[in-house]
């Protein structure tokens, strides 16, 4: 081992890069030279450890420099030789990707967004509540007292054993049939003006078929007022089929019955699969239903302690999956609920 | 509620051009869905607060109102004059008795029959409205129950004891066999009808057997009552019997109807030549009803509606539903007809109005916001985040139910008492509100990985419930390849792509989460477990769980062995308590100004030595300027004693202030290697 041994090293070197004229061949100086196993600079440097201890230092640093220049030049070779790579080092661009991994929020969840985005741009405020009730929020104070017909219209699952609520309230009793207990939730706790929208999971007994699960997904919507008027109501769900359906709709009001609004009415918009002439997806009528609505029941403000002289409101309530229904042009609500990733994935991101 | 139009037309003045499909329409867009046309007959569907319209009259006055209302001059039958609680003659010979005030008027008349088929027109009509005929006599009371809404019910007087009849609570365990041959056991909460010794009938629900009309009857009591809504749909519920009568009781008969009623059916058995009337009219009317007054204000339903409705439009309007409106000033007094017992103030008047106006007709406008807005809930923004977030990390979302198997719920709950059961579930598949994400979860990475789609990544955020209430947490599941690519093997996931999602979520609440050893997770692989901590104030709060799920939990859903599945839970709740404490935005910290250096140090440590006390040990031994500590290769195998394994790590250091020396940092990688062999007996790798 000597200095001069290290000089023969970087020789060979600079003549093996000289010879080298593709990626490959640069390669394989690289490996001659570096590899941690084989390469010829690591034997040299593993064999100073052999060397008289007098002389290790020096060799040691001329052995890394030789070890640094070496890098250097390959590396500066290795630009040159990208900057001007023939045809035959191509890489091959029809391989597939190494795409990064990305998520799709749930459709149900995008039309939920899609919903409550419409109505924050009105300046509602989005609110959340709990999925059991008690029977006070859920049916009594909607003007729904125990044994009241309408109780049936909503057949209701009821939990073994109270649960207790987590502000001290009325212990939970049963699951939420529908989203409207959120109207008497925010009033009880905020005097008017009320411009709200209460997103969230319902629960009815109903059993499986292709439009109707025992759990969906509802939004309610509230506005009180000293003046709201039925007209407000319209102009307001009139507004949002527009902005929801991004075009213009034709839409219908059907009076209709619900305890806790009077009046009460169902929002129809005109069947874009057959504009109005009637098709499958509109069951030959021309109009599907989206919605039900209403000026709010004198009855439920007295309940909750609102002067129902001095206040009006309207309320309404939407089912998220008939309009996803819609929206996606799927014929049968289970699809939400299997997580079919071939069915999530064409769903847009 | 079917009817046939021509039926209707007997009590409506409606424009002959009007066909089937026209008038239902009409009838449609004043709030009574249209279920189905038949030929003559429209099957419209009856919202629970019209019960005046399960009747051809009711669904009249509709028609009418809706084509128009009542043109001057038509002659549009009202219900026979009965004078209210008058008597008409002498009493019938059976004594009737009320002994509860469950049912508020009981009429009854007596006629002699002959019971036999009903003429064709007659069991056409009621075939056409989906009731069998009977006989003449039955046939007679489902007809008037059709036509004005009054259910009736004929008794055999031979088969009463007495004969008289008694309406009172039943006596417990009191035996009566029903029309439709049940036997039926009753309560003291169930009104009967009872003659001198039994019950004979369920008020309101259903006569008995015994005192059946049949072939060798000869004389009828007829009965016509009204009994009181939520004692008939009690009695009705808990019998599990539902009949055209209860169906109309439970929602509100018309009070004053029950005379009318008997009027009707009496006429129609000596029409049809079914038999006569046999003496008087016992009528048991206790408290009659008083009159119902309601006063509608003008400024009241223009601020309702939006919408000015013309003076005469809402004369006409009321007054073609039966309601006697007296125009006060610019208001009106308004007498609210018997059968309208939805109506009870001013509200239900103007949708009255409104519906027959036509809410189609009343201009849209906007509400004005008089006050400023609110941003969404935090829980409501916080949620939208976190999905983003999940999303963008390559998770897709889901969405399972919230009602599960117990069965599938038990190994995800603290114990099974603090699950919550549904009393009544649809089925045993939906029997318990979930106490975690992860079984849904799993069921849906199942049902995937069943249909050959391997590589499975899924969240959801949500309620879970325990007896201690609900609770909202993100849950997620991993299965399959981690990146897939032609390039590289696959290599599938395992704990630490679960535990990255922990922390990514953390790390978007503001908090950093710790992992620990879980011993007790029922769900997990043993030792492929960890429990996840946040630093609460010094204190160390459990957030959630991540782990390796049990193959008997993945092969019970059809998964084969050999698939590993990961997955975790964060508590929502805790989560946000904690940032509650740290409410205010987090502030940015200024970039460092001075370099870093970095030293690497690979060490020898016993296998069951925890990277977390290695780190916490260098931690302890390093000066302030260490800023950061991270594991970058852990091996085992050629050139490492058994029992140990090799540990990389590199040490960055930094000073806010200047640049650090090379003797500093030298010194304070020999204090960390001296410390280390001392704590832990590790060795010094060389390179
Ligand atoms: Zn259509």
């Amino acid at each position: 081992m000597a200095a001069s041994s290290i000089e023969d090293l970087s020789r060979q070197f600079r003549a093996a890069l000289d010879a080298a004229s593709s990626p490959a061949d640069l390669k394989a100086v690289r490996d001659d030279f570096l590899s941690r196993k084989q390469g010829r600079v690591t034997a040299l440097v593993k064999s100073i450890a052999t060397a008289p201890p007098e002389e290790r230092r020096a060799l040691g640093s001329l052995a890394n420099a030789l070890k640094q220049d070496i890098e250097e030049a390959l590396d500066a070779r290795d630009a040159v030789m990208l900057a001007t790579a023939g045809p035959k080092d191509a890489v091959d661009v029809s391989l597939p990707a190494r795409r990064p991994w990305v998520g799709r929020r749930h459709p149900l969840t995008q039309v939920r967004e899609r919903v409550e985005d419409i109505f924050m741009a009105m300046g509602y405020q989005v609110i959340v509540g709990p999925e059991i009730e008690d029977d006070w929020h859920n049916f009594e104070a909607l003007n729904m007292p125990a044994s009241h017909p309408a109780r049936d219209m909503q057949d209701t699952l009821y939990l073994s054993a109270p649960v207790p609520a987590p502000d001290n309230g009325r212990a939970a009793t049963l699951l939420r049939t529908h989203t409207s207990g959120m109207q008497i939730r925010y009033m009880e706790a905020h005097d008017p003006p009320v411009r709200i929208i209460a997103p969230g999971r319902v629960y009815r007994r109903d059993n499986f078929d292709a439009t109707h699960t025992p759990m969906f997904t509802q939004v309610e919507g509230l506005v009180v007022d000293e003046h709201i008027s039925l007209g407000d109501l319209k102009g307001t769900l009139n507004a949002f089929a527009e902005e929801f359906f991004d075009a213009k709709v034709t839409t219908r009001f059907r009076p209709s019955f619900f305890p806790y609004t009077e009046p009460s009415a169902e929002l129809d918009v005109e069947c874009q699969g057959c504009s109005g002439r009637g098709c499958g997806l509109c069951k030959h009528t021309g109009w599907i239903e989206i919605l039900g609505c209403g000026m709010v029941h004198p009855a439920v403000f007295e309940a909750v302690g609102y002067d129902a002289n001095r206040y009006t409101g309207f309320a309404f309530g939407m089912g998220i999956e008939r309009l996803a229904l819609r929206l996606y042009g799927v014929d049968d609500i289970r699809m939400f609920y299997e997580n079919d990733l071939r069915f999530l994935e064409q769903i847009a991101l | 509620m079917k009817a046939p139009v021509s039926w209707i037309r007997e009590f409506a003045d409606l424009p002959a051009s009007a066909g089937v499909n026209d008038i239902a329409a009409a009838v449609a867009s004043v709030g009574f869905e249209v279920a189905g046309i038949e030929g003559d007959v429209i099957d419209f569907e009856i919202t629970a607060n019209r019960p005046d319209c399960l009747s051809v009259r009711g669904l009249a006055r509709e028609a009418r109102t809706a084509f128009g209302g009542q043109s001057p001059g038509s002659r549009v039958p009202g219900l026979p004059a009965v004078a209210r609680n008058a008597k008409v003659g002498p009493e019938s010979e059976v004594p009737v008795t009320i002994e509860s005030e469950l049912c508020g008027r009981y009429a009854l008349a007596l006629a002699d029959v002959t019971v036999g088929p009903s003429p064709a027109w007659l069991a056409d009509r009621l075939t056409a409205c989906g009731i069998r005929p009977i006989n003449n006599v039955v046939d007679v009371t489902n007809y008037v129950l059709l036509e004005i809404g009054q259910p009736m019910h004929a008794f055999d007087v031979a088969r009463l004891a007495g004969p008289e009849i008694r309406v009172r609570m039943a006596r417990a365990g009191e035996a009566l066999t029903t029309l439709d041959r049940q036997a039926r056991t009753l309560d003291p909460s169930m009104l009967v009808i009872a003659d001198a010794a039994r019950a004979v009938a369920i008020a309101g629900v259903m006569g008995g057997a015994t005192s059946e009309v049949s072939a060798s009857t000869s004389r009828i009591a007829l009965e016509s009552a009204w009994f009181q809504p939520a004692s008939v749909r009690a009695t009705s519920k808990r019998l599990g019997l539902k009949t055209e009568a209860s169906a109309r009781f439970e929602r509100g008969v018309d009070l004053e109807a029950a005379t009318a009623g008997l009027a009707c059916a009496l006429d129609l058995l000596e029409r049809i030549g079914a038999g006569h009337r046999l003496g008087g009219i016992t009528d048991r009317y206790p408290s009659p009803a008083a009159d119902r007054a309601v006063i509608l204000l003008r400024s009241r339903l223009d601020r309702l509606l939006g919408d000015q409705v013309p003076d005469a439009d809402v004369m006409r309007i009321l007054t073609s539903l039966g309601f006697v409106v007296t125009p006060a000033g610019t208001d009106w007094h308004i007498r609210v007809p018997s059968w309208r017992v939805d109506v009870a103030r001013e509200a239900d008047l103007i949708e009255e109005v409104g519906r027959h106006w036509g809410v189609n007709r009343v201009p849209a406008t906007f509400p004005a916001l008089r006050t400023p807005p609110h941003r969404a809930d935090a829980a409501v923004l916080r949620a939208r985040r976190l999905r983003r977030l999940l999303c963008g990390a390559g998770l897709q979302e889901a969405v399972t139910f919230t009602f599960i198997e117990q069965a599938a719920a038990e190994p995800f709950a603290s114990d099974s008492a603090s699950l919550v059961t549904i009393a009544n579930p649809l089925s045993e598949k939906f029997a318990v509100l979930r106490p975690s994400m992860l079984p849904g979860l799993l069921d849906a990475l199942s049902y995937n990985r069943r249909r050959d789609i391997a590589d499975v990544r899924l969240f959801e955020a949500g309620s879970v419930f325990s007896t201690q209430g609900e609770r909202q947490r993100v849950g997620w599941v991993l299965s399959g390849a981690r990146q897939v690519h032609w390039s590289q093997p696959l290599a599938d996931v395992d704990l630490f792509d679960a535990l990255g999602v922990a922390e990514l979520l953390a790390g978007a609440f503001g908090v950093t989460c710790r992992s620990e050893p879980a011993a007790d997770a029922p769900w997990c692989v043993p030792g492929r477990a960890a429990a996840l901590f946040v630093d609460d104030g010094g204190a160390s709060k459990y957030v959630g769980i991540v782990g390796q799920l049990l193959p008997t939990l993945t092969s019970a859903r059809g998964l084969p062995a050999g698939v590993t599945v990961v997955g975790g839970e964060l508590d929502l709740h805790e989560l946000i308590d904690l940032q509650g404490a740290n409410a205010a935005p987090r502030r940015v910290t200024p970039l460092p100004r001075h370099p870093s250096v970095q030293r690497d140090l690979s060490i020898l440590i016993d296998a069951g030595l925890p990277a977390a006390a290695v780190r916490g040990t260098i931690q302890a031994n390093a000066p302030a300027t260490l800023v950061d500590v991270r594991e970058f290769d852990r091996y085992h195998g050629k050139g490492v004693p058994t029992g140990q394994v090799s540990l990389s790590l590199r040490l960055t250091f930094r000073d806010r202030d200047r640049t650090l020396t090379d003797a500093e940092v030298q010194q304070a990688v020999e204090a960390i290697v001296e410390a280390l062999t001392r704590t832990h007996g590790t060795t010094l790798r060389g390179n």
